[in-house]
């Protein structure tokens, strides 16, 4: 009798199966989710033991590159004598978290005045992550609507539209980025005030349905229209270069974001109207 | 001709006729204990924290290294199919509660089941073998994503662009691989010369 080796023996296939069924089983729930615009059981469980640690993590690794900054500023003046260049690396040090104090002004200013323009309540809130894989563009805020942050609020920067609200837990929520390929944004171009629609490409994003008859030059800014989510006038970015093609009914322009979103750290939160 | 007896035949076969190959010579060798199921959990969280803060400021056209992949790639491979597929799940469970919104979990429990398949046919301390199962499962994770996004989802065209950042991914996910397992080759060899 010969014995016919298996490769796929018994244990396996069960793991196998069971594991496909788990899989498939939290993919469906989590897509549930995401079309009620609510969250899943699993986000409300892991966002409340990650984002802290995320927050932390956040916070020590800016400050670190922080640090070796300063000194490699530091450094440079290191060469003129021992003594000097302890005192020069103090006051380096120093200069620098003033520098980042005046910046921080600076930028908070520039949120207020945002705020105040658009004349609605505003969140300000730190960006502790971002989505661990590239396949979604989101980022996730330390605050929750226990804060006042509410699914589909708009979240901007100082230089622009950021994205809005997918959902909020309590002390956390997560932000559609525009640079998503499933984020829709109606917006103008500021100077012709022809519409349009933007969506992401992951790493700009792009304009489309614009009419034939517009003439788009490169450079030209492009602001948010008012819609069922977003308030009006909010930058999105420059026009980079334009898609025309005669036969086709819309022409569409590849815009570079005002946000540079690898560098995000304070955005605003804008209350839903 | 010359006659040969038994013995002096086996003699000669034994000793090679007189040359000695190094290769047939008794080496030392280390023998490794895979991890508990509790540390890779544990490395796990700590590759998915790093991947989604501190990693994100390193980028190569758009995409970023995944050391999730590298992980599971490297579980399963150490570790076999039962581990690496729980280790996949609770990977792909995790990330989709940070935002995958469900693209995941189905792509990371596949790649931890194929690369546990592997180990079985393959030494999981080879260099090639490792990096080819890292390119291998990022592709698979983001075809899966892309599936999940295209029917799921109900986004259309985004294979041409994604398919252009799995490329990016899998190269920065085997460079990273590459360095883990070098550094993980010092250590043992650290190791053993202070043994």
């Amino acid at each position: 009798m010969v014995a016919i080796a298996s490769f796929w023996d018994e244990r396996k296939l069960l793991v196998f199966v069971t594991l496909i069924i788990l899989a498939c089983a939290a993919m469906l729930l989590e897509l549930a989710a995401v079309r009620r615009g609510e969250r899943s059981p699993f986000d409300q469980f892991v966002p409340a033991i990650v984002t802290p640690v995320q927050r932390a993590v956040s916070l020590t690794f800016n400050a670190v590159i922080g640090e070796i900054q300063t000194l490699a500023q530091a450094g440079t003046l290191g060469r003129e004598n021992a003594a000097l260049r302890q005192k020069v690396q103090r006051l380096a040090s120093a200069n620098e978290r003033l520098k980042d104090q005046a910046r921080e002004n600076v930028e908070l200013q520039r949120l207020l005045r945002l705020a105040q323009t658009k004349s609605t309540l505003a969140t300000a809130a730190d960006v502790v992550g971002y989505t661990p894989e590239a396949a979604r563009r989101e980022i996730a805020i330390d605050r929750g609507w226990r804060d006042g942050v509410r699914r589909d609020a708009v979240v901007i920067d100082d230089r622009g539209l950021v994205g809005h609200v997918i959902d909020a837990g309590g002390h956390d929520a997560h932000v559609l980025l525009i640079t998503d390929p499933t984020s829709s944004v109606p917006a103008y171009l500021r100077s012709t005030k022809s519409w349009g629609i933007v969506t992401g490409t992951w790493r700009r994003v792009r304009m489309k349905y614009i009419g034939q008859d517009v003439k788009i030059r490169p450079g030209e800014t492009v602001v948010t229209g008012r819609g069922e989510i977003y308030p009006g006038g909010v930058p999105i970015g420059t026009i980079r270069e334009v898609d025309r093609k005669d036969n086709a009914l819309y022409q569409t322009a590849v815009i570079d974001p005002a946000v540079d979103f690898n560098s995000l750290r304070r955005v605003l939160v804008l209350e839903t109207r | 001709m010359e006659a040969l007896n038994a013995a002096d035949v086996h003699e000669r076969l034994r000793t090679g006729s007189g040359r000695r190959d190094a290769r047939l010579d008794p080496q030392e060798a280390e023998i490794s204990v895979p991890p508990s199921f509790g540390v890779l959990c544990a490395l796990m969280f700590v590759a998915i924290i790093v991947q989604s803060t501190v990693l994100q400021s390193v980028s190569l056209r758009g995409a970023h290294a995944s050391l999730v992949t590298v992980l599971l790639v490297w579980t399963g491979l150490r570790c076999g199919v039962v581990a690496a597929g729980w280790l996949g799940l609770i990977a792909g469970l995790a990330e989709d509660a940070l935002g995958g919104s469900g693209t995941d979990v189905v792509g990371t429990t596949l790649a931890g089941f194929s690369a546990g398949l592997l180990s079985v046919r393959f030494f999981s301390d080879s260099l090639p073998v490792f990096l080819t199962a890292v390119a291998g499962a990022t592709f698979l994770r983001g075809l899966a994503a892309y599936l999940v996004m295209e029917i799921g989802l109900g986004e259309r065209g985004l294979f041409h662009r994604l398919s252009h950042e799995w490329a990016w991914q899998a190269l920065l996910n085997c460079a990273v691989a590459a360095v883990a397992l070098l550094v993980m080759r010092v250590a043992a060899h650290l190791r053993r010369e202070r043994a």
